[in-house]
């Protein structure tokens, strides 16, 4: 029997396998194909406090291996994702990561706020990192002095573990890393979308209606692989590892690069199923590999030899 | 902890049986899938993976044309990668689907006479709607507009199972030549129907849903957007409605055509 839990801060997770926010809802989409009750976590799509309506369409283009995407953060609100999102997800047992977006300081720290009364969120992921709006989103990811601004406000308000997720599109991701970690963050998640761009040459224009849209899929692993390898080393807090991750083995280099846990993003929208079959994969290789505990696998990268 | 079987909509492997081409770029490829074709309704969807490995990462969405015994059938246009792929897949392939999605056309109570009108690959998902509402007895008026005379496809079944059809061609090689809404203009004026369903490009649509709402007739649309998830998650495919952004995957493809937003500016902006 292998010990597959995994430890998230002051949150330990029956396993290291989670869902990356934006590509699972709020898991009542995917229930039908997955039992969510098998998941380490269920991180939820961005809420912010009001309403936001999103980008227009088209807001998707396949590229090789991968897919850019400009949603925009489209969500009903926080107070509407309390009544109908959580209360849904009061009835299953799984740990519930909400995804934390805002415009400004003020906005971040009244959502997590109006959070803090509901008694099913395990934890939070400050989203920092969404290169499809305007104000707030990346701005806030890419350089340290304003992540180091936001961790700090939203760990003032929060009573739960901080997660804040990083952006790629920097020079120097472990340096954000670390802002983030000085600042209270009890955890990393990385890598968000890597912005990018699409033009159909047969009618000369972009393929996504904001011109500019978020690259995810197997196309981003390395460079994601990479910016896990380089913050694991830089920071002593647990790193939630994503980027292209289709199957266990994708999953198992993030844990060698020095991940404590893997989301499965936009591997859900090609099999449903994508998160169970990964978890059961991860469990086969750690008895085929005599390993006792998923944790032992976390920068266990040889490179030496 | 699942979701009630009815509403179940599960993944599966499918055999194709056959793939046919029917003209010049557009195929109909024929899928052993009981359960789907047992529960589907006409205008809902099946998405396919229809490329292995992650060359064609995403699935596509395809309108299920018929359904019939054990089969499903999907009526399908190469325009890009994904059609393609679905064109090299011959008798004996496996193809994954999920299905069926969505929410197709409905069918009101007390309906008489239907008026359909199809704007090239539009016939799509035009042909269960077409037999259904046949078997209902109610009377069909068909509408089909296409480039030429070889790609009005399926015309065949919509001739055999409507009490009126007419065409139109853009080079007159059969039919009227212009387009499809100049027809449906005519249909609408001389042969009131009760309610018109619409498919094809969202400019036809758009025009063919103003004709009807200004003649007073109840007008259903199927629109087409770019899909990721196909099951509600990822809100890739919204519509502006008078609700607000809709998801095509799930409250549509077919949608109210009174409710629809049309003009982007309508919509109010990102956030």
């Amino acid at each position: 029997m292998v010990d597959m839990s995994a430890k998230i801060g002051s949150l330990i997770l029956r396993n290291p396998v989670m869902t990356a926010s934006g590509t699972f809802g709020s898991g009542r989409e995917y229930a039908r194909f997955v039992d969510l009750e098998k998941l380490g976590a269920l991180v939820t799509k961005g809420v912010s406090l009001r309403p936001w309506r999103g980008n227009s369409s088209p807001r998707i283009a396949e590229t090789a291996s991968g897919m850019l995407n400009s949603i925009g953060l489209q969500n009903p609100g926080v107070e509407v994702f309390c009544e109908r999102d959580l209360a849904w997800l009061a009835d299953i047992d799984v740990p519930v990561i909400v995804n934390v977006s805002g415009h400004s300081v003020e906005e971040y720290v009244a959502v997590i706020e109006r959070l803090e009364r509901e008694k099913s969120v395990a934890a939070y992921e400050v989203n920092i990192s969404c290169p499809n709006v305007d104000a707030g989103g990346m701005a806030f990811g890419t350089e340290c002095a304003p992540a180091a601004e936001v961790t700090r406000a939203c760990r003032r308000a929060s009573s739960r573990p901080l997660i804040v997720k990083l952006s790629p599109n920097v020079t120097d991701v472990a340096a954000i890393a670390k802002a983030v970690e000085s600042e209270g963050a009890d955890a990393v998640s990385l890598i968000n979308t890597l912005l990018g761009m699409s033009i159909d040459a047969s009618t000369r224009r972009p393929r996504l209606a904001r011109v500019v849209g978020g690259l995810s899929g197997p196309a981003v692993k390395p460079v994601a692989l990479r910016m896990v390898w380089q913050v694991a080393a830089a920071v002593r807090v647990p790193v939630v590892g994503m980027g292209g991750i289709m199957s266990a083995e994708d999953a198992v280099e993030f844990l060698l690069a020095g991940a404590t846990a893997v989301a499965i993003g936009t591997a859900n929208f090609v099999d449903p199923a994508s998160t169970t079959r990964i978890l059961s994969g991860l469990e086969a290789y750690c008895r085929d590999n005599a390993v006792e505990r998923v944790a032992d696998l976390t920068g266990a990268l040889v490179t030496e030899g | 902890m699942c979701a009630r079987a009815e509403d179940a909509a599960l993944l599966e492997r499918m055999e194709v049986l056959a793939n046919d081409r029917i003209c010049e770029g557009v195929g109909i490829v024929t899928l052993a899938a009981p359960r789907i074709a047992a529960s589907v309704r006409p205008g809902q969807f099946v998405h396919l993976k229809v490329g292995s490995g992650t060359s064609v990462l995403l699935r596509r969405p395809f309108s299920v044309h018929r359904a019939s015994g054990d089969a499903i059938e999907i009526l399908y246009q190469v325009l890009g990668r994904g059609t393609r792929e679905l064109s090299l897949r011959g008798a004996g392939d496996a193809l994954d689907a999920i299905g069926p999605l969505g929410n197709g056309w409905t069918m009101p109570d007390g309906l008489t006479h239907a008026l359909l009108v199809a704007g090239g690959l539009g016939a799509a998902p035009m042909g269960m709607l077409a037999e259904r509402l046949s078997q209902r007895g109610v009377a069909v008026s068909f509408a089909q507009g296409a480039p030429n005379v070889s790609r009005l496809v399926a015309r065949g079944l919509f001739e055999s199972v409507s009490r009126r059809y007419e065409c139109s061609t853009d080079d007159g090689s059969e039919g009227s030549r212009g387009l499809v809404t100049e027809v449906s203009a005519r249909l609408l004026e001389a042969h009131p129907p009760d309610i018109v369903y619409a498919c094809g490009p969202e400019a036809m649509q758009r025009a063919v849903a103003s004709q009807a709402l200004a003649a007073g007739v109840p007008c259903q649309v199927s629109l087409e957007r770019l899909m990721a998830c196909g099951v509600g998650a990822c809100l890739s495919c919204v519509v502006g409605t008078v609700r607000g952004p809709e998801r095509a995957c799930f409250e549509g493809p077919v949608f109210d055509a009174a409710d629809v937003l049309w003009d982007p500016s309508e919509i109010p902006p990102g956030h």
